[in-house]
C-alpha cells in the first residue's frame, strides 16, 4: 500500500513539474519597457569618436588593399601549412599567457600554459604541431589588458589605433606592456634579428584575419553602421575574455518579446 | 533512504528542463538543415537560395520582437504604421546579415553540443561548433518557447551577441536622425538594398 502511495505521489509530482515548467515556458510576457530600459548602447565612451572614426576609415581601406587579400591568399595553402603557421605563432605566445595567468592568480591555468609550451616546442616540432591538445593542456588566451581588467583598471575610453584597430586606454596600456616584455621579441632584438618582430606581427594579423574572413565581411557589407557594429563586437569580446565565463552566462540577455510572431 | 528519495525528487524536478534543453535542440538542427540545404544544392539561383534562407528566419526568429528591441527609444514615439514598415525591414536585414555570414559555407561539418535551460529567463541556450580544416568556431543559439513552439532570440558568435551588436549599431544611427524611426526606416531601405545586391551577384 505504501509502495503505491509512493508511486502515486511520484506522478503527481511529476505531472505538477511538467506542467509548472509548460505553463513557464508559454508565460512568455512582453514588458512593456524591455526596450527602453537597457543601456548597452551607452556602455561604451568614445569621446574621440571623430578622431576614431577616421583612423578606423583608413584602417578598412588598408584591410580591404592588403590585410583581406593576404588572408584569402594564406587560405589558399594547404591546411596543415596555415594550421602549422598558426600553432607556431601561438606557441610563441604562451611564456606570456603564462606569465598573465600567474598575475591573475591562475596558478593551474599557468602551469598548464607552461607544460603547453614545453610539449609544443619540443614533441611538437617548434610548436608546429599542437600536440599538448591531445594531452588535454588546453590553449588559453590571456594578456596584459586582461590582467589589468582583473587588478580593477577600468576600460578607459575607446580608441581606434591605426592598424592594429580598436582598443582602449587599458588594453593599449596592455599591448605596449607585451611588446615590451615578450621574450621573443628580446631575444631576436638582442640576436640583431629585429626584422623578425614587425614579421610575426603581420604573419599573426593574417593568421587571425584568415579566420574570421566571412564573419567581417558579412559585418562590413550589412552594417547600418559598420563602425559602432565593430566597436560594439569589440566590447563584447574583450567582456568575454576578461571574465574567462561562458558566453552564455556572461552577454546581457535581451528580453526580447514574442507577442508579434 | 532519505537520500535516495531526494535524489529521486531532484531528478524529477531537473527532467523537464533536460527534456525542454533536448526538444530545443532536435527543433533547431532542423532548421539548420534546412538553411544549410541551400547552400549545399549549387543548382540553386542566388535570389532562390536567399528567399528560402529568408523564409526559414521569418519562421523561426522572433525577429519582430528583435526589432523592437534593437530599435531601443525610438520604438515609443513611432506610429503603428512606421512600427509595422520598421519591422518588415528589419527581418529583411536580419536574413541578409545570416545569409551574408553563410555565404562562406563550403560543407563544414557542425555538431551542436552543449544545451542549457535557463530557468529565470526561460531560455534554451545551445552551443553550435563548426569545423574547418584549421580549427572550429563556437556559435551559440539562444531559443525561447512560446505558444508550444521556439524561436530564436540571439546568435552570439565567438562571444559576440547579433542583438546586442545591432541595438548598438542601429542606436548609432538612430542619434543622427533624432530617433526618429521614419527616417531611419529610409536608411535601412537603402542599406538592404545594398546588403541585397551582393547577396545575389
Amino acid at each position: 500500500m505504501n509502495k503505491f502511495k509512493q508511486f502515486l505521489a511520484t506522478l503527481v509530482i511529476i505531472f505538477i513539474s511538467f506542467n509548472l515548467y509548460a505553463g513557464a515556458s508559454d508565460d512568455v510576457n512582453t514588458s512593456s519597457d524591455d526596450f527602453e530600459t537597457s543601456t548597452f548602447e551607452d556602455e561604451i565612451y568614445d569621446p574621440l569618436e571623430g578622431i576614431n572614426r577616421a583612423v578606423f576609415g583608413f584602417n578598412n581601406v588598408a584591410d580591404k588593399v592588403i590585410l583581406e587579400p593576404a588572408a584569402k591568399g594564406y587560405k589558399k595553402l594547404p591546411s596543415p601549412i596555415q594550421s602549422g603557421i598558426g600553432n607556431f605563432i601561438n606557441n610563441l605566445k604562451l611564456p606570456l599567457v603564462a606569465l598573465n595567468q600567474l598575475l591573475q592568480g591562475q596558478g593551474k591555468n599557468a602551469a598548464e600554459s607552461t607544460g603547453r609550451f614545453f610539449v609544443n616546442s619540443t614533441v611538437g616540432i617548434f610548436g608546429l604541431i599542437d600536440v599538448a591538445d591531445d594531452f588535454g593542456l588546453e590553449q588559453k588566451e590571456e594578456d596584459f589588458g586582461q590582467t589589468l581588467a582583473t587588478w580593477g583598471v577600468g576600460d578607459g575610453f575607446y580608441i581606434v589605433l591605426p592598424l592594429f584597430g580598436p582598443s582602449n586606454v587599458r588594453d593599449t596600456t596592455g599591448m605596449m606592456l607585451t611588446m615590451m616584455t615578450d621574450p621573443v621579441n628580446s631575444y631576436a632584438s638582442r640576436q640583431g634579428e629585429g626584422w623578425a618582430i614587425p614579421l610575426r606581427t603581420a604573419a599573426n594579423a593574417v593568421d587571425q584575419r584568415s579566420k574570421i574572413i566571412d564573419q567581417v565581411n558579412a559585418l562590413r557589407d550589412n552594417s547600418v553602421d559598420y563602425y559602432a557594429a565593430v566597436r560594439s563586437s569589440y566590447y563584447q569580446n574583450r567582456k568575454a575574455a576578461i571574465m574567462n565565463t561562458d558566453d552564455d552566462i556572461l552577454t546581457p540577455l535581451p528580453l526580447i518579446s514574442i507577442e508579434f510572431e | 533512504m532519505q537520500i535516495l528519495r531526494t535524489i529521486s525528487f531532484a531528478i524529477i524536478l531537473l527532467l523537464p528542463f533536460n527534456a525542454y534543453s533536448d526538444e530545443a535542440k532536435n527543433w533547431l538542427k532542423t532548421e539548420i538543415d534546412k538553411i544549410i540545404y541551400a547552400y549545399q544544392n549549387n543548382d540553386l539561383p542566388n535570389e532562390n537560395r536567399f528567399l528560402m534562407i529568408e523564409q526559414t528566419i521569418n519562421n523561426n526568429f522572433a525577429g519582430s520582437g528583435i526589432a523592437k528591441f534593437v530599435a531601443g527609444k525610438s520604438w515609443n514615439g513611432a506610429s503603428k504604421d512606421t512600427k509595422l514598415e520598421y519591422i518588415k525591414l528589419f527581418k529583411r536585414h536580419l536574413a541578409l546579415n545570416i545569409a551574408s555570414m553563410m555565404q562562406g559555407y563550403s560543407n563544414q561539418n557542425y555538431e551542436l553540443k552543449n544545451s542549457d535551460y535557463d530557468e529565470k529567463n526561460n531560455v534554451s541556450m545551445i552551443d553550435m561548433e563548426i569545423y574547418s580544416d584549421t580549427g572550429s568556431i563556437l556559435v551559440t543559439w539562444r531559443v525561447k518557447k512560446s505558444k508550444n513552439r521556439y524561436f530564436v532570440i540571439d546568435l552570439l558568435v565567438a562571444d559576440i551577441s547579433l542583438v546586442v551588436t545591432k541595438r548598438s549599431e542601429f542606436n548609432s544611427m538612430l542619434k543622427t536622425v533624432d530617433y526618429n524611426l521614419e527616417k531611419f526606416n529610409a536608411k535601412l531601405i537603402a542599406q538592404n538594398d545594398l546588403s541585397y545586391s551582393k547577396i545575389i551577384n
